[in-house]
Parts: C-alpha cells; sequence; structure tokens
C-alpha cells in the first residue's frame, strides 16, 4: 500500500530551491509542453498552408512581441519602437543575404545580433529617463528607423523595398511552407525557452526588480542603467530575429510595413497575453493574428453582396481595439491569467471554495 | 408515400450533387479588397469597381457560360495579411487569376504569383512591374504574371513633365522651366522619382531638390513657402489625394502657385470638392471618363454595372471605380480568349494577355484606353492623357488639356 500512497499526490511540493525554479511547474506542464512541439513537428502533413502560414505568422510575430514583454512585462520599461526594431532585422536579414550571399541560416541570427546592437545604442535613453519620457524616447526611435528605411537605399532598397531570398543552407532550399514552418518552430522553441531562462536567472531577476521597485532594486545594488539597456537589447534580439524569419517568409521587405501601427499592434498582443507571461506571449500573438481570420470567416458565413463585406470589414477593424478595451477592463493580467484560473479551477473542481 | 417522400429527397440530392459538379465548372478568382486601412480613400471606390464588374460578368452569362466564382477579401493593406489570404485561396479556391490592390500586397505577391503561374492585376502601377523577362538592368527581379491597367507611375510622372514643357512653350515663357518632386519620403511617392526627375532634365527642366510633406493631411505651410521660394514652376505632388488637398490649401494660403501636376491616386473628383477653389488648375492623370460624361459608348456599360450595387443608379463613382472596372474587363477578355483556345488556367490568361494589341474591353469603347501587352513588355500603355480640374462652385469640371504619348523607350522598361 505503501507504494500506492506514495504516487497519490495531492499537491506539489518543493523542497528545494532547483525545484522551485524549474521551466514547467508540473511534470503534467512539462508533457504537455514536449508534447505540443510533437505534435506542431508533425503538423505539417496534414495541416492545410493556409493553417501553415497562420502558425507561421503567429511564430515570428510571437518572437518579437516576447522581446517586447520582456522590456515592457519584465522590466517595466516602454517601448513604442518595437516595429522598427522588427523591420530592422528583416532587412539587416536580407541585406547580408543579399550583399555577402551568406546563407539565410546565418544571416537570421546575424540580423538579430545587429538589431541588439542597434537596440542597445537606442536603449541608452533608457538608462536615464522613465515613463512618460521614455515612451517618447523610443517613438522617436520608431520614426529615426521608418526614415532610414526608406532613405538607405543601399541597405534597405529605398522605395522599392528589398528582395529577401528563401531560407538555404548550403543550396539547400526551405522554400515551402512545410520547411519553413520547421525553421520557424525550431526559433519558437529557441527563443522561448531562452525567454523562460533568462527570467530564473540572476539578469531576469534584475529586470523583474527594476520593474517592481527601481529605487529598491538600486539600493539593493542592481545596476539599474545596466538593466534597463540590457533588456532593450535583449527585446531587440528578439524583434531582429522575428523580423528576419518575417522577411525570409514573405520573400520581400518594404519599408511601409514597419509603421507605429504594428508597434501598438505588439503592444496590444502582450496586453491580451499578459504582461510579464513568457506563455501569455503566445496566447496574445494567438489571438491577435487569428482575430481577424475568424472575423474573415465570420464574414463568409453571413455571406452576402459586396456592400455587406465592405460593411462588416470596418466592424472586423473595430473587433481588434474592442478586443484590447475588453482585456484592459475585464482582464488586464491578460489570457495567461484566465489561463491560470481555468486550470486552478478544475485542479479544484468540484470543490473550490 | 413515405416511399415517394425518399425518391423525391433522393431526386433532391442527386440534384444538388449535379449542381455542384456544375459548380466545378466556374472559373475561381481572387479579389483583395482594401476597404480598410490606410488607402482605403481610393481602394475603396476601386475594389466596389472590381466587385461590381466581377458581379456584371456573371450576371451576363460569365466567360461562354461559365460564371466566375470569386471571393472578395478585404485586407487592410497589411501584406502579411495578404499573402495568409494567397495561401489561403492556394489550398482551396486556387484562383486562376486575381485581381489585386497596392503596393502592399502586389510586391509580397510577385513571386509567389510567378511561382504558381496566376496572372495578378494590380493596381500598384510601379515601373518595375513592367518587365516580365527581368532583363532591364532597373529590374532587380522580372514579374512575369503581373499586369496592370495604365500608364506606369513613371510614365505618367514623364507624361505630366511632357505636358508641362508644351505648356511653357505654348504660354511663350521666358528662361529655363524649375521642375520640383514634391511627396512623403515614402515608396509610393518616391516610385517615380528618379525616372521623372531623368526625364525633366532631358526636356531642359531645372531639377529642383525634392520637397518632403507628410502623406498624413496636416498643415504643410512651411512646405509650401520652401515651394515659394525655390521659384519652381512645376510642381509634382506623389502623395495620394488627402494630403495633397492640405497641401494645396496650405499653399493657397502663403501664395505658393505654381502649376501642380498630380499623380493619378493624388487627385480625384473627391479632393476636388473637398480642396475648393484651392485644387483649381490642377493638372492630373485622368485615365477615365468621369461619371457625368454620357458620351462614350462604354459608360452605357459601367452605368450598368454599377448598378449591381446601387440599383437606383444614382450614386456617383469617381475615376478610380472606372479604372477597377478596366482592370477586371480586361481580365474577362484574356479569360475569353483562353477559353476559345482551350481551358482557362493563369498561364492561358497570362498567354492571353500578351497578345492584346490596342485592345479595349468590348462594352467599354471609350472607357478604357486602348493597351497591348506583349511577352517582354507589360507596360500595358503610355498614354497619358492630362485634365485640369476646376471647382466652379460645386460643379466641378475636369477639362482635357493634352494626350501625351509617352515614348516606349527599351531602357525605359521596368523603370
Amino acid at each position: 500500500m505503501a507504494s500506492a500512497h506514495s504516487r497519490m499526490n495531492c499537491g506539489e511540493f518543493r523542497t528545494t530551491y532547483q525545484q522551485d525554479t524549474t521551466i514547467f511547474p508540473t511534470p503534467l506542464a512539462r508533457r504537455t509542453a514536449l508534447f505540443s512541439v510533437l505534435f506542431l513537428m508533425v503538423a505539417p502533413y496534414f495541416l492545410g498552408p493556409y493553417y501553415l502560414n497562420l502558425g507561421i505568422q503567429i511564430g515570428y510575430y510571437g518572437i518579437a512581441a516576447l522581446g517586447l514583454n520582456i522590456v515592457v512585462g519584465f522590466t517595466g520599461q516602454i517601448s513604442l519602437g518595437h516595429a522598427a526594431f522588427f523591420g530592422f532585422g528583416a532587412f539587416a536579414s536580407a541585406w547580408l543575404n543579399n550583399t555577402t550571399g551568406l546563407p539565410v541560416f546565418f544571416c537570421i541570427p546575424l540580423a538579430g545580433a545587429m538589431t541588439m546592437a542597434l537596440g542597445l545604442i537606442v536603449g541608452i535613453p533608457a538608462g536615464r529617463i522613465k515613463g512618460l519620457y521614455l515612451a517618447i524616447a523610443t517613438l522617436a526611435s520608431q520614426y529615426i528607423l521608418e526614415d532610414f528605411f526608406s532613405r538607405a537605399e543601399w541597405f534597405t532598397g529605398g522605395s522599392y523595398g528589398a528582395m529577401a531570398n528563401p531560407f538555404s543552407i548550403f543550396g539547400f532550399e526551405f522554400n515551402n511552407d512545410q520547411l519553413y514552418f520547421y525553421v520557424v518552430l525550431f526559433y519558437v522553441v529557441v527563443m522561448f525557452l531562452f525567454g523562460t531562462n533568462l527570467m530564473r536567472s540572476r539578469d531576469g531577476r534584475a529586470f523583474v526588480a527594476v520593474r517592481d521597485h527601481y529605487l529598491s532594486a538600486e539600493i539593493m545594488g542592481i545596476n539599474l542603467t545596466k538593466y534597463r539597456i540590457l533588456s532593450f537589447g535583449i527585446s531587440s534580439l528578439y524583434a531582429g530575429i522575428g523580423g528576419a524569419l518575417f522577411a525570409h517568409y514573405l520573400g520581400f521587405v518594404s519599408a511601409e510595413g514597419f509603421t507605429i501601427g504594428l508597434s501598438i499592434q505588439f503592444l496590444g498582443m502582450i496586453i491580451i497575453g499578459g504582461l510579464g507571461s513568457v506563455m501569455g506571449t503566445m496566447f496574445g500573438t494567438a489571438f491577435m493574428v487569428l482575430l481577424p481570420e475568424v472575423m474573415e470567416a465570420g464574414i463568409g458565413l453571413v455571406g452576402g453582396g459586396s456592400g455587406l463585406i465592405q460593411a462588416l470589414a470596418y466592424i472586423r477593424e473595430m473587433a481588434i481595439g474592442m478586443a484590447i478595451i475588453l482585456f484592459l477592463i475585464f482582464e488586464p493580467d491578460g489570457l495567461a491569467h484566465r489561463w491560470r484560473m481555468i486550470k486552478a479551477y478544475w485542479k479544484l473542481y468540484p470543490f473550490s471554495y | 408515400m413515405r416511399k415517394s417522400i425518399m425518391l423525391g429527397s433522393l431526386l433532391v440530392a442527386s440534384l444538388a450533387f449535379a449542381g455542384s459538379l456544375f459548380a466545378a465548372d466556374k472559373i475561381p478568382v481572387g479579389h483583395l479588397a482594401c476597404y480598410t486601412g490606410p488607402t482605403s480613400d481610393v481602394g475603396g471606390p476601386f475594389g466596389n469597381g472590381v466587385a461590381d464588374a466581377l458581379g456584371y460578368i456573371n450576371k451576363t452569362g460569365g466567360i461562354n457560360g461559365k460564371l466566375l466564382d470569386y471571393d472578395t477579401v478585404d485586407y487592410s493593406y497589411n501584406a502579411p495579411r495578404a499573402v495568409a489570404t494567397y495561401k489561403k485561396w492556394m489550398s482551396g479556391l486556387k484562383p486562376v487569376a486575381i485581381q489585386g490592390w497596392g503596393t502592399a500586397d502586389t510586391e509580397a505577391l510577385v513571386k509567389f504569383v510567378a511561382k504558381d503561374k496566376v496572372p495578378y492585376f494590380s493596381a500598384s502601377y510601379s515601373g518595375h512591374l513592367t518587365d516580365p523577362t527581368g532583363k532591364s538592368p532597373r529590374t532587380k527581379a522580372p514579374a512575369p504574371y503581373n499586369f496592370f491597367y495604365g500608364p506606369s507611375y513613371s510614365d505618367t510622372c514623364r507624361g505630366l513633365v511632357q505636358w508641362a514643357a508644351n505648356d511653357w512653350k505654348a504660354k511663350g515663357s521666358k528662361g529655363q522651366p524649375k521642375f520640383i518632386h514634391m511627396g512623403a519620403n515614402h515608396p509610393y511617392p518616391n516610385a517615380p522619382k528618379a525616372a521623372c526627375a531623368a526625364y525633366a532634365e532631358e526636356l531642359g527642366f531645372k531639377v529642383l531638390n525634392p520637397i518632403v510633406y507628410s502623406l498624413k493631411p496636416g498643415d504643410a505651410k512651411a512646405q509650401c513657402l520652401t515651394l515659394k521660394d525655390s521659384g519652381a514652376n512645376y510642381a509634382y505632388l506623389g502623395n495620394t489625394a488627402g494630403s495633397n488637398i492640405s497641401l494645396l490649401n496650405s499653399c493657397r494660403t502663403v501664395g505658393a502657385n505654381p502649376q501642380f501636376l498630380a499623380n493619378v491616386w493624388g487627385w480625384d473628383e473627391n479632393s476636388i470638392q473637398a480642396a475648393k477653389e484651392a485644387g483649381d488648375g490642377v493638372a492630373v492623370f485622368v485615365g477615365a471618363p468621369s461619371w457625368k460624361d454620357t458620351e462614350p459608348a462604354g459608360m452605357k456599360t459601367v452605368r450598368e454595372i454599377s448598378k449591381m450595387s446601387d440599383s437606383t443608379g444614382k450614386t456617383y463613382r469617381n475615376l478610380h471605380y472606372m479604372r477597377g472596372v478596366c482592370s477586371t474587363f480586361y481580365m474577362k477578355e484574356a479569360m475569353l480568349i483562353a477559353d476559345k483556345k482551350g481551358a482557362i488556367t493563369g498561364e492561358a490568361i497570362k498567354a492571353a494577355m500578351e497578345t492584346m494589341v490596342n485592345k479595349v474591353p468590348t462594352g467599354l469603347e471609350g472607357v478604357c484606353t486602348p493597351s497591348t501587352w506583349t511577352n517582354e513588355d507589360h507596360r500595358g500603355t503610355t498614354s497619358v492623357g492630362v485634365y485640369t480640374s476646376l471647382y466652379n462652385g460645386g460643379d466641378f469640371q475636369l477639362t482635357k488639356q493634352a494626350t501625351i504619348e509617352v515614348p516606349r523607350r527599351p531602357e525605359w522598361l521596368g523603370w
């Protein structure tokens, strides 16, 4: 009987610090995550190109959104220029590949590094200012970079935009969505694991301390300037890699795409998903990418003439704004929090108190 | 009794099945519209024109009896969403041709449509879409499956500059005329900048430093003062309509009044009404007769097409609507040719497009400009109709000044 008894858990007990800081809080969560990745690895064989495309979109936007969540959700800084970094990564990867002929395989991480370097420079004001002032400083970087994209013909192709080659390594081209899905999946897994691990590290705890109370953090010996700038740098690394994946997927990068609107959309993703939650970032991104598509399908079901389609198109645009407002009012902690509530409900079912 | 019900339902079911078989004989067509998003002011009417024309084609018997199975999707000028829609179509609808919209979707899809062999009819008239083989040193990549109806942005600007040169001579003005490019630092206004400046110089203009003004409507007095100081005689407006209206108002206030030349998406009936007297005299490329024009035979068809979404026939349709109709009808003509030769596939439609010489779609005589496409040159037309506008207290007029035939120079292909 003793063996059966030992298997019966009525809770999660952690007896060491190591157990307390595992990536996955429960064995079930670990198994679910592993299973999800395995599921996604076989997904391209039965998913249609449309769903693959949505998956890829969620992937590259998700990576960039996680970067923003690190700076906004974990470090408590504000950034309104994330789309510009996303764009910089996209152009940098296309430029590296087009000028040096380096395989795209290497260009993506290099573009991430270039964007990180840029983020460290642009992040310098973040070390000195905060709140609204920082918001305006990042807004400025958004506009400066946008202008740079349309002027720097050597780098971005100017008004014509830049062509980006398909993902390749040593002559082998990942030129269809099935193969590209794996590339994005690989980066999603690596970047999300890195993000989660970062938050378990000394630097990650420093970020959270800066967010929670910068004065106390400084008194505890945390170098505020260093960690604020570092946070911007890491956030840009994510944006750059997301952007590079975006570029080689679309095959064409235009300066038109990286506006303040996209920056706000990234903010929307992390607000809906949950500020300061790695998993929430994924939820929020999926929500933002899928909402217009679901609305579109809904419009298709209602059907009707072009007039109706046109009217419903506006409703769809409004729905995105509406979703953000509703989340701010009813679920300010985002989908991640809702998810935890659902889990807690079932854990205690039917004897919740 | 029960038996007869069962038999009846079987019959209905088999009929429905037959119906679905019949439906398989439809011609799938995609329509990417921009009803919302930053370019919706002109994308709306253009998209309506395309949608109505597609509906009208079906109403009048389709392509030799085969109906179009078309899907209209609003992509909000968002390139990733355009690509997502395209992928969705390729896995379901499998369109043989697509009616698209602007720079964002067209550029993002150039490679895809070339690979999948789907002719793409855009309302982006960028010069580099005219080179199907990629021979021109100016083009970075060939665009074999891209078509558009109308002169390219560069050719439109060249036409306007040519008209300006003629105008300068006709007025008997002395000295060297000065030309200036105005527009936001943005892909769209920049598209014809270099090509147009080069031609202006060739025609004897002094080309001044360009002036940058925002694509978003706002106060532009500072830019207008710069324009006034520069002493430019001819100013090309590269932005879209909303921004041009505010610029012209600002320029009227500060007294900067060169001859303004507006691009194809930069001036229309709505802008004339909105800018009032400030817009008087703007020279613009107009590729179609206006709604008020009853003369051209094709306008009767356009009025019928308009009834597809407005049964009263009273809604005023602007120039962009006509362009949408023309773009769709060229596709229809190509499908008719393809059908005669065999199956209507993307490849056959492209081949059919490339056989057209001075073609005007049947029923649209006097509405669409005769256009020619070959397998090496996708400049449909280089003829630029230059009109000037007059507000005239609300009863505006568009007066034709000239039709400029821009030379089809081989070195301008793709530029």
